[in-house]
């Protein structure tokens, strides 16, 4: 029951949906269209995982003082009260999905300069990675180096003002060894998740049996 | 009013970020928290106006596709996750989930991933009144990806002409895509930098007209 | 002399910082106005839309979050504008709960009448006497609406009726799935729309029951999750599907469009500028939009970064630490 099973269902779902695929009957579609109607609606419910622990985390932290513990409110207050504002007040009390309101607030006043500038504060950092780390140490590394500089040029207009064969340059490299090369990683992720798509459907990687007790 | 308010609360949490390039701070920490709860807050109200009202209480409560209760169910078996002593029900959701989504992915991973990919380097190496670059660019895509392939191809020793000068070739090839990469990851941080230069120039002092 | 080098090298990294910020901060002020030459895997995107009219109609895949939305959002408005211009009906689906929140944004840029060059909005409820009278055809709607009173605001390009020329779909999740479900019929997995309309009354909705009968989806996407629509749209249904992805992810997808697979890609905020200026020479729109304007300020950063890169490397080689003993770091 507690293992048997779910590796069953892993196995007949996974046969079920590949044996589909070859068969084009109305049949085999019906299932299939009921599957595509169902799926989103079970692993919606996996929201529920990740506000439940996440609430066990912070609120641990704040009933054991933790290090930092006040900024927990600053997790759980939002995560509970769009959801309170966004679903049950009326608008007149600043509720509702639509602006003005406190969840369309919280969404695209907070939310979206806050997440927008933490990625851009990646740009400091390359920076800082370019005058300390990136060194023509060996040969490959310089044949790297060299193909970041010129498509680093090639795709700025800055680079036609050096001359057109830059940015063409620029672009054969992207379009043929940038290609060659990606082409031949990505048959080799190819390959591998097929490798991995078999092994799960037949119980071979277990690890998603875990965390879940005995 | 409310555009004002929002616009200067979103520049502070914007420079609230910033700050954190010259020091870690009380207003970052804030920031980085609240971002935290803020998208999690709104992914739940998307999802139950989004899936669980159109596809589950809105059918059923007019007594439609009862059905749907099924899956409803095995979705709430999710819950289980946190009572250890039936923790193992959890285990039900995910492998419908898993397995069958494995099984729907296989056959378009082989074609998108794998048969295409191979059709796609099955090029003339030489098409009539193709520029000399082209031509070239040709042989590189066919001799390239094999090489390329040789090159993570490990269960034979990387060496003698087929094996030892392709896996060469594979890794120059790699390392030009790896630099072509690091290249445009560049332009894309300073692209997001822009963006949020852009907000506090324009949008909030208003300097870009 | 050793230690000179091992000074500049050890430079306190803020200073790095100050460096790049003036740079990104500066030219915005010196517009240089750069022109920015569009490239065959912009072109090829551009000139299919520009080949749709109002029997066909496209998607949007808002599939970005909004750390990305620096490189995606201009992406997104241009082609919205090219689409709207053209009368192209246009579906917006997220892969993400934010993704439908930042269409909406995208999305009310476009209509927001107080800039002019933009479109007027007409929500599906709002032209229902309209539509009860009989709805037959864009062009005889678009007379009816100005008949009854309706005339088109001073400064903007034309109207856009929602259920005719725009639907917003939105978010759901496993959207993978509802790609390979909208194969069949797209109302079977959007019931309603992102604002609780019903879809199966939407005319375009009716002219387009599923993805078959849909001319192209431009993903713009911050994640792996635009190869969804090739591998679901495109393997299953022939979805022509082109790319708009973040700079980071674009040097992976050169595969896909040699192999016919993706029709074509914008490849971060230098592709939205290209994009930008095909449909300013296409007369779509007046002037250029933030993405163009950010190329300046694009080609002074990436000057700086090589300077960087160039500088480092001087030091390192000539301080002598490729072959004495590793370089002591200060913090």
């Amino acid at each position: 029951m507690k293992r048997n099973v779910p590796l069953m269902i892993a196995l007949l779902g996974g046969l079920l949906m590949i044996i589909q695929y070859f068969i084009p009957h109305q049949a085999s579609q019906d299932v299939f269209n009921y599957y595509t109607e169902w799926a989103p609606l079970v692993g919606a419910f996996a929201l529920i995982l990740g506000v439940g622990s996440i609430t066990r985390v912070h609120v641990h932290k704040i009933r054991a003082r933790a290090p930092n513990w006040p900024y927990s409110y600053a997790v759980l207050l939002p995560l509970y009260l769009m959801p309170v504002f966004g679903l049950m007040l009326p608008v007149i009390m600043g509720g509702g999905t639509d602006g003005p309101g406190f969840f369309d607030f919280m969404y695209s006043r907070v939310q979206i300069p806050i997440q927008a500038t933490m990625f851009s504060m990646l740009a400091f950092y390359i920076a800082s990675a370019a005058f300390r780390a990136f060194r023509a140490k060996s040969a490959l590394a310089t044949v790297l180096l060299v193909t970041a500089i010129v498509v680093m040029l090639a795709q700025v207009p800055i680079g036609d003002l050096l001359g057109r064969w830059l940015p063409d340059t620029g672009l054969w490299i992207l379009r043929f060894p940038n290609l060659a090369a990606k082409r031949a990683i990505e048959l080799g992720v190819g390959f591998g998740m097929l490798a991995t798509c078999l092994k799960i459907i037949f119980g071979v990687e277990r690890g998603w049996l875990g965390g879940a007790g005995e | 009013m409310y555009e004002t308010i929002g616009l200067w609360v979103a520049a502070i949490f914007t420079l609230a970020v910033f700050s954190f390039l010259y020091k870690e701070n009380p207003l970052y920490r804030l920031a980085e928290h609240l971002v935290v709860g803020t998208s999690l807050g709104y992914s739940i109200v998307l999802t139950y106006q989004r899936v669980l009202v159109p596809r589950l209480i809105d059918p059923v409560s007019h007594g439609e596709n009862l059905i749907m209760i099924v899956p409803a169910i095995l979705g709430l078996l999710y819950i289980t996750r946190f009572f250890p002593k039936v923790a193992w029900l959890s285990r039900y959701p995910i492998a419908f989930l898993l397995g069958t989504g494995m099984g729907v992915a296989f056959p378009y991973d082989m074609q998108t991933y794998i048969l295409r990919q191979i059709q796609a380097t099955m090029i003339p190496l030489y098409t009539p009144g193709a520029p000399w670059y082209d031509t070239l660019g040709a042989i590189v895509i066919v001799f390239g990806t094999l090489a390329g392939i040789i090159y993570f191809f490990f269960s034979k020793p990387h060496k003698g002409l087929f094996f030892g000068f392709g896996s060469k070739v594979g890794i120059w090839l790699i390392m030009i895509g790896f630099g072509a990469t690091f290249g445009f990851t560049v332009m894309g941080r300073i692209s997001l930098l822009i963006g949020r230069v852009q907000f506090l120039l324009g949008d909030w002092l208003g300097l870009l007209n | 002399m050793t230690n000179r080098w091992e000074k500049m090298l050890n430079i306190d990294r803020r200073w790095l910082y100050l460096l790049i910020a003036i740079v990104v901060i500066v030219p915005f002020f010196i517009r240089m106005g750069l022109p920015v030459v569009p490239t065959q895997e912009v072109r090829s995107v551009y000139d299919l839309v520009d080949s749709l009219g109002p029997d066909d109609a496209i998607f949007i895949g808002w599939d970005f979050d909004p750390g990305t939305e620096a490189e995606n959002m201009p992406m997104g408005v241009a082609v919205l504008r090219h689409a709207f211009a053209r009368h192209v009906p246009v579906f917006i689906t997220a892969v993400s709960p934010l993704g439908q929140g930042l269409a909406e944004q995208g999305v009310a840029s476009v209509f927001d009448t107080r800039v002019p060059g933009n479109f007027v909005y007409v929500p599906w409820a709002e032209w229902e006497s309209v539509r009860e009278a009989g709805y037959v055809g864009r062009d005889s709607l678009e007379s009816a609406w100005e008949a009854a009173g309706n005339p088109l605001p001073e400064g903007a390009r034309g109207w856009v009726f929602e259920g005719v020329d725009y639907a917003h779909l939105g978010y759901l999740p496993y959207f993978s799935l509802v790609i390979l479900g909208m194969g069949t019929s797209i109302a079977n997995q959007y019931p309603t729309d992102a604002y609780g309309n019903n879809l199966h009354d939407m005319p375009m909705l009716q002219a387009h029951k599923n993805l078959r009968e849909v001319d192209l989806a431009v993903t713009l996407a911050g994640s792996s999750a635009c190869m969804w629509w090739i591998l679901y749209g495109t393997s299953r249904v022939g979805l022509p599907v082109a790319f708009g992805v973040t700079a980071v992810m674009a040097t992976d997808y050169f595969p896909y469009i040699q192999s016919g697979q993706v029709v074509g890609m914008m490849g971060g905020l230098r592709g939205a500028a290209e994009y930008e200026v095909l449909e300013t020479e296409g007369g779509y729109t007046e002037t250029t939009g933030k993405a163009y304007r950010g190329m300046d300020v694009q080609s002074l950063a990436h000057i700086l970064i090589i300077l960087l890169v160039i500088l480092g490397n001087i030091a390192y080689f000539a301080g002598g630490f490729h072959k004495k003993t590793a370089l002591k770091s200060r913090r």
